[in-house]
């Protein structure tokens, strides 16, 4: 059984008075399961919500939920929520003084930024510059690097074209190669012979173009079974910098992310101490205002390199994320700290108000994106009416959606169509609460993943909080269809053909009477 | 009469008659005492021999969604007609349908063009990958379903080739 959790939040923000904001009404730029978290938010603290929807979303929660949706179009559904002038218009049609962009679409352009300020509306986010700063991986890195913290041995083509292939070498093998416009995943190469090198920068550079328009690239040191660690940042633009503790994100599939928990199951307290410090210091030295996250490749064992981890790991910067994170919840659902409400106070102009010792925090978190694919068929998304959803419930259980029964899931826009989040008194209380409130959880009409997270959660290495970035890669069985034992498959034979009109016709033509006379002859 | 439903790959032929009480499935050579009472919101109580489940119903169409012990399942009514036409005209391979659900990139043939094996018919677009489907056989294209820039679920059918003779 899972033990009782106690319901105080413990780190005390402050109480905001919103009749002193600038604003009074906030546009999300977003949609989905973000636009439907945001709008709580908003909402809770007694300001007008509205959002942008592009004809793809009518009728999904966000819209019904919002004070205000005004309708925006575009070439594509994806389009509209890139235009950022038409989504600038509407805010000002509904008097909204601030607007939100949630995460993806345009929460991390400097030029929608600037374009917020310059119609005189906030803008729920850091400054241009620090968006520009840390948007570019290359200038991130440099920057971090300069400021004195931990960056993983690397060569910058930029720096010097002439020499890149050498200083690449320079580096040691294994290494990766990136686009430096790159990200997501695309382009990456690992190389672990450097007489390969050359033939891997080429290739490297091609994808780059095609994917990116830009064949520049970047190659650093190659962290075998490396583990993604980020650390949840919050600053308020006026020397206010607090680190929100660490999440594991290291359970991915094609590069993102399925799992994130906190804290995370790798590291010590010291080491906790010393990777939650570097984040706060990386955001204190540009002075940072908004929620962010600074996500770190951590190595286990002793750093070949530096001394940056007293040998039971290590960690080297790997880049910022100026906006709220799809994994935010994990961190809120430990600190008791509601993230978009800081970010709204702080875009308002206050102070933090609190110091790193009054962030405090209790039990452990577990978020699941529940994404509409099947895993068995190599996560290839799918598509569907929501027929039925029953969301789970109970105690520590959250569900963060943006889909309601008699939606739709379509192929306009990311597959991730809602987060489980749960929280437990520790680890194990956590994930047993995760397999009840996954097993509980119906949604009929799309495939979801929803028992592959099942079998994850299951499996001896993520019990043992002993995975990595590659270990569903590594455990391709944990995608595979399990076998059907065989009174389960009656079971839905059964249903099945009780709910097949044209069976049942048949079956109900035959008399009574027949059918008992039937029954002796089998 | 005898029914058939798809689940994943596989096609499993069922029966289904009345009993005094219920009704009966057949699956093979075993029959099961069965019943189904549906509630409110697609929960229902499926009866299986002595067995008693909570289970959770849809339907749209032929497709039939249950979830049973924690999991969905997604089976697929196939109608006794369409399965003898199956068997009697053409192969499987005249009708191409999507792996998964994408948006067309490129369309290279119209109806009544004749193609040759490995020709390329269309490119489709699908998880920021691009597809290429190319001609099962020598034929003739007897229809194409999308447009340039439409997009599609999976399974839904792409183009078609002119049966054989």
């Amino acid at each position: 059984m899972t033990a009782p959790l106690t319901e105080t939040p413990v780190t005390q923000t402050p109480a905001p008075d919103v009749r002193r904001w600038p604003f009074d009404t906030v546009l999300v730029a977003n949609r989905g399961e973000i636009a439907v978290r945001v709008l709580r938010t908003v909402q809770k603290l007694g300001l007008k919500g509205a959002v942008v929807y592009h004809a793809a979303d009518r009728g999904t929660a966000a819209v019904k939920m919002a004070d205000v949706a005004i309708e925006i179009t575009g070439a594509t559904p994806v389009a509209s929520y890139l235009d950022g002038a038409q989504i600038i218009a509407a805010a000002q049609r509904c008097g909204a003084g601030a607007i939100h962009p949630g995460y993806g679409f345009l929460s991390e352009n400097k030029g929608f930024c600037q374009a917020v300020e310059a119609a005189g509306l906030r803008f729920i986010g850091p400054t241009p510059e620090q968006i520009d700063l840390m948007g570019d991986k290359v200038r991130a890195r440099n920057f971090v690097e300069k400021a004195g913290f931990p960056v993983a041995p690397s060569a910058i083509e930029d720096d010097d074209p002439a020499t890149f292939v050498e200083r690449a070498r320079a580096v040691g093998a294994p290494l990766l190669i990136k686009p430096s416009a790159g990200g997501g995943g695309k382009g990456m190469r690992i190389v672990r012979d450097l007489a390969l090198l050359e033939q891997e920068i080429e290739r490297g550079r091609s994808e780059g173009q095609r994917y990116f328009g830009d064949g520049r690239l970047y190659v650093e040191r190659y962290i075998e079974n490396p583990r993604h660690i980020e650390v949840q940042v919050l600053g308020d633009g006026q020397g206010g910098v607090v680190h929100v503790f660490e999440r594991e994100c290291s359970v991915q599939r094609r590069f993102q992310k399925i799992v994130e928990e906190t804290p995370s199951p790798a590291l010590d307290a010291a080491l906790r101490d010393k990777i939650c410090e570097t984040a706060a210091g990386i955001a204190r030295s540009i002075g940072y205002r908004n929620a962010g996250t600074v996500e770190f490749i951590f190595g286990q064992g002793g750093d070949p390199g530096a001394g940056n981890g007293a040998g039971a790991g290590y960690f080297y910067f790997l880049e910022m994320n100026t906006r709220l994170q799809v994994e935010h919840p994990v961190t809120e659902e430990i600190t008791g700290i509601d993230l978009v409400q800081e970010q709204l106070r702080v875009a308002a102009g206050e102070t933090l108000g609190y110091g790193q010792a009054d962030v405090k925090s209790r039990g452990h978190s577990i978020e699941f994106r529940i994404y509409a694919e099947d895993a068995a068929r190599g996560y290839t998304p799918t598509t569907g009416p929501v027929l039925v959803l029953h969301p789970p419930q109970g105690e520590g259980v959250r569900w963060d959606s943006g889909i309601l029964q008699g939606g739709e899931v379509t192929s306009a826009f990311d597959p991730m169509i809602a987060k489980l989040i749960v929280r437990g008194v520790d680890r194990n209380d956590a994930i047993a609460r995760a397999d009840r409130a996954l097993k509980e959880t119906v949604l009929l009409g799309c495939k979801t993943n929803t028992a592959f997270l099942r079998r994850l959660i299951a499996h001896p290495a993520f019990v043992a909080g002993d995975v990595h970035t590659g270990f569903l890669d590594a455990n391709p069985q944990i995608a595979a269809e399990p076998e059907l034992p065989a009174e389960t498959l009656q079971a839905l034979l059964a249903a099945a053909a009780l709910s097949t009109r044209p069976m049942r016709d048949v079956a109900d033509a035959v008399p009574d009477l027949h059918a008992a006379i039937g029954a002796w002859r089998n | 009469m005898h029914h058939a439903f798809k689940l994943g790959d596989a096609e499993h032929n069922v029966a289904l008659s009345r009993s005094a009480q219920a009704y009966r499935l057949h699956i093979g050579d075993a029959v099961l005492d069965v019943d189904l009472a549906v509630g409110a919101d697609g929960r229902a109580w499926l009866t299986l021999g002595e067995r008693h489940l909570e289970v959770v119903v849809a339907t749209r169409g032929d497709d039939v969604f249950v979830h049973v012990d924690g999991e969905a399942y997604q089976l697929r009514y196939r109608h006794p007609l369409d399965r003898l036409a199956a068997q009697a005209g053409g192969s499987a391979d005249d009708h191409i349908r999507a792996p998964m659900p994408g948006s067309i990139v490129l369309v290279s043939v119209a109806a009544g063009d004749a193609v040759t094996k490995g020709q390329t018919l269309l490119v489709m677009e699908s998880m920021k990958m691009e597809t290429t489907i190319a001609a099962p056989r020598d034929g003739v294209i007897a229809t194409v379903t999308y447009e340039k820039g439409q997009t599609f679920d999976r399974d839904a059918l792409l183009l078609s080739l002119e049966a054989q003779t």
